[in-house]
């Protein structure tokens, strides 16, 4: 009976599986008419929202990139600003009317026309909403009016000179379809095909399983040279890189430097290593606060002297970290911008290079009354142990080794460290309440460094109820002064040099230690895609662009183009079903044989 | 003089009765085998800060290439940050032993606690004891632990609450089963005679009765504790300031040594978790079946 009923499970489960590869095939994203070009994508990374205006993590705006088009775009080569939605623009003598002209014939993707309205629409909801200011409203406060004179022309007018209004990266919505959502901070934008602008349209979503998209048609720069892009969500990265060295995928992101070098000379995979627009730091919680200044958090009251600060940065070795930790696919830190934007990055000058000097750090904490207890740690100036908590995203590869090394050292000088590993959600939230002593952090530096520069300041302090964008809660006089300089000058040498001096207060102030701009790994199936847009080009990234022409460039490999991939799954399916079934009968007839045996 | 004192005749009892004991554990031949692993494992985890050098735990002090495979300077490899695989395998043991027994006091106390009491006391105690303790027994532990050790504050002592706390039930039953048939014997009723009160009786005739028992049911629960520490490390919900074998799998998986291929990573802490898992319930089955007299029978 048991055997009877194993074979009928068989039965039904090669049933199953039949019906569900043609399932497959009708409607979700496995298989393909065989002309279809696919580029698969793995991604490791959860989406927290694909509605433009909420849209913050580096996973969602690269949605919206894809999506939407903006106001102006980022060059392939060299990320200088180009034209988007609009083509031409000017400014007034006096820095604050800049008019642009929003190029002729476009569309959206159901065949509506892009105007200038749809843009001025998208900047006012912004201003007059603040819940659509949520992801991107550090580019649009400073605007004192947006209008649109004509169907080609719409008129910023801001408050102060503002560096920005070149890059301001907020995706444009259309009015016909936005002006019917009630509430924006609830809509998913989930309403298939999203009418969108961008050189793809999202057909099909499901959080952590795949998102889908097609090529635009109607897309001014032209349609793109691939037919679908698909990116499958896998939970782990090893995954992801067997599903490459299977096939299952075409294109990898964020590899560690372990399987960068495990894919070195696999047959069928390309890599690429780029100079990253990241910077990875370890912050030093200074003391919690919100936009009125009040404490939150829990953190370690001692942190709040810059001298204990200072010993600390010296404490760590960003070269090591790089060398042991990134396995070399990363550059050492030291100011704030990292160095792929040359024009900005800083980096301290010798006298003022504090260098890894544990012997000094030691030094210097003797010398500011931290005193060494019996055991080794050194007691604050209350008279406590110093000891600091620091927290690690269990789901950033880097972060576990790093720790390892930053107890280390700091216990060299003294220092205890109670390393905390905690999801990814559970280090966001303790990131926001400023629950954390010693945290590490990361942020993507755009070719425009307001926005990574606004994550200083004290706007950018979390209000009462914990909304806010801030970095390690610096609220700095001198930091504030020379912010509001650097956004308001338009000239672009003058505007460096104070983004430097910016990055040396940083420096100073130690509230997080940088230390490493790692290189974005990536690997792809050279068999089956190629032409990938890098930005910058050379040299530049694939995936996590302030663009889409990695993905817009990609087309199939000469090889792939009469796609046998396509159905495959279906034929795989129908052998996997073949032998179920026969396994399955098979064991019927030899369970009735025994049977019978035992008859007799 | 001649006549010994009872408490002198119940320890010779005792005594006696170990020795028995002990002379059907040596019977078995796979206990035996667990027993010595077991204690082979136990001094080395003991007696690793003597024989070994801590400092190659620390990455600033490590000294070969990250993830080199096994030669003779690194018996086992290196790890993604170049320190030695069998240094860390070594040190693994002391922390996953540790939160295995510390875990296991835990279950196997509310356990015995709770089965006692039930027992003992019957009526409603034992109505409400026991739907709690079904109530326990129904949850699926692991995703209770893992909802544990995210709400308790990182460490050690969170991971030994979170497994402790979910796997108490079955001793629980064991024990409530055990208390009631010794509870059913006469002395126990003469004890009641004499003017025996619940605190005489539980602590000095239920509890050496059940005593045996509960200890063969501990060396098994060890076994599934280390398994449960394992798990909820390996998920990266364990402490990284505390390397078990679990944190290095944990580790091992995050830093790519799948795709690297890097087997003296994964497998050594692995295989580590495998025999002294298997040395526990070899010991603890070859106990149970001496102790357990429904077992012995068979």
């Amino acid at each position: 009976m048991g055997f009877r009923r194993l074979a009928a499970g068989l039965v039904a489960t090669a049933l199953a599986l039949l019906g569900a590869s043609t399932a497959t095939g009708a409607g979700a994203p496995t298989a393909h008419a065989a002309d279809q070009k696919v580029l698969r994508v793995a991604v490791t990374t959860t989406v927290a929202s694909l509605n433009p205006f909420l849209a913050s993590h580096a996973a969602d705006t690269e949605f919206g990139r894809l999506m939407y088009e903006f106001l102006t775009a980022d060059d392939q080569k060299d990320q200088h600003p180009i034209g988007g939605l609009a083509d031409k623009w000017d400014v007034a003598k006096d820095n604050l009317t800049w008019t642009f002209h929003v190029r002729d014939g476009m569309t959206w993707s159901d065949r509506q026309p892009i105007t200038s309205r749809d843009i001025a629409y998208t900047y006012n909801l912004m201003l007059t909403n603040p819940t659509a200011g949520t992801a991107n409203g550090n580019f649009v406060k400073n605007f004192d009016t947006v209008t649109a004179p004509d169907e080609h022309t719409v008129v910023i007018k801001t408050k102060r000179p503002q560096a920005t209004m070149l890059a301001l990266d907020v995706p444009i919505v259309p009015e016909h379809v936005w002006s019917k959502v009630t509430d924006i901070g609830k809509y998913t934008n989930l309403q298939f095909p999203v009418v969108g602008s961008g050189p793809f349209v999202l057909t099909d979503y499901k959080q952590d399983q795949y998102a889908t998209l097609k090529a635009n048609p109607t897309f001014f720069r032209g349609r793109p040279a691939i037919d679908e892009l698909q990116f499958i969500h896998y939970d782990n990265p090893d995954a992801a890189v067997q599903g490459l060295l299977k096939g299952d995928v075409d294109l990898v992101s964020r590899l560690t430097p372990a399987q960068f070098n495990a894919l070195q000379g696999k047959p069928n995979i390309a890599l690429n290593k780029a100079q990253g627009h990241r910077l990875n730091d370890l912050l030093i919680n200074p003391g919690a606060q919100t936009n009125t200044h009040e404490r939150i958090g829990d953190g370690n009251p001692a942190l709040a002297d810059v001298t204990l600060r200072q010993a600390i940065a010296q404490a760590i070795d960003a070269k090591t970290l790089v060398d042991k930790v990134y396995g070399g696919y990363a550059e050492v830190g030291s100011g704030y911008i990292p160095p792929v934007f040359s024009q900005y990055h800083w980096s301290p000058p010798a006298d003022q290079e504090r260098g890894f000097d544990l012997a000094a750090a030691n030094r210097t904490l003797d010398a500011a009354g931290y005193p060494k207890g019996t055991d080794g740690i050194r007691v604050d100036k209350t008279g406590k142990p110093l000891t600091l908590r620091l927290l690690g995203d269990s789901g950033t590869a880097t972060d576990q080794p790093s720790s390892q090394y930053v107890k280390s050292w700091l216990g060299q000088i003294g220092i205890g460290v109670d390393v905390q590993m905690v999801s990814s959600d559970k280090f966001s939230d303790a990131g926001v309440a400023g629950r954390y002593d010693l945290a590490f952090g990361s942020w993507g530096a755009n070719p425009d460094p307001d926005a990574v520069l606004a994550v200083q300041t004290c706007a950018n302090l979390p209000d009462a109820a914990g909304n806010g964008n801030s970095e390690n809660f610096l609220c700095d006089p001198d930091y504030e002064r020379l912010y509001a300089e650097q956004s308001a000058e338009l000239d672009t040498a003058k505007r460096a040099e104070i983004v430097k001096q910016m990055q040396a207060r940083l420096y100073e102030l130690d509230t997080s230690v940088i230390t490493a701009y790692p290189n974005q790994l990536e690997a792809y199936r050279s068999d089956h895609v190629t032409g990938f847009g890098l930005q910058p080009d050379p040299g530049g990234v694939i995936t996590q662009q302030n663009g889409y022409w990695g993905y817009y460039y990609a087309k199939p490999a000469a090889a792939a183009e009469q796609s046998a991939g396509a159905g495959l799954g279906l034929l795989i399916g129908i052998a996997v079903a073949v032998v179920l079934v026969a396994g399955a009968a098979l064991l019927v007839v030899r369970r009735r044989r025994v049977n019978a045996d035992e008859r007799e | 003089m001649s006549t010994p004192s009872p408490t002198a005749i119940a320890w010779q009892r005792r005594r006696a009765a170990v020795g028995r004991v002990w002379q059907e554990f040596l019977s078995d031949r796979g206990g035996l085998f667990g027993l010595a692993a077991l204690s082979l494992i136990v001094a080395l985890a003991v007696f690793a800060p003597l024989l070994s050098d801590a400092s190659g735990l620390d990455p600033t002090h490590a000294t070969g290439r990250p993830l080199e495979a096994p030669s003779g300077h690194f018996l086992l490899g290196t790890d993604n940050l170049g320190r030695s695989v069998l240094l860390q395998v070594w040190w693994g043991a002391r922390i996953s032993l540790l939160v295995g027994v510390l875990a296991t006091l835990v279950s196997v106390g509310i356990g015995t606690l709770v089965g006692v009491a039930a027992a003992h006391f019957g009526g409603w105690t034992s109505a409400v004891l026991m739907r709690f303790t079904d109530f326990f027994l129904v949850l699926p532990s692991l995703v209770l632990a893992i909802a544990l050790s995210t709400v308790l504050n990182r460490g050690i002592f969170a991971i030994v609450l979170a497994v402790g706390v979910t796997s108490w039930p079955s001793t629980a039953r064991l024990v409530r089963a055990q208390t009631l048939a010794v509870e059913s014997r006469p002395y126990i009723e003469r004890a009641w005679a004499l003017g025996a009160g619940h605190v005489h009786v539980i602590i000095r005739h239920v509890l050496p009765a059940v005593a045996a028992l509960v200890f063969a049911n501990t060396t098994l629960t060890v076994a599934n504790s280390i398994i449960a520490e394992s798990t909820l490390s390996f998920l990266g919900l364990g402490d990284p300031n505390a390397a078990s074998w679990g944190e290095m799998l944990n580790a091992a998986l995050g830093s790519g040594a799948v795709t690297y291929g890097a087997w003296w990573y994964l497998l050594p802490p692995g295989l580590a978790i495998a025999l002294v898992v298997l040395a526990f319930m070899l010991a603890g089955r070859a106990l149970e079946t001496v102790l357990n007299p429904r077992l012995r029978e068979r």
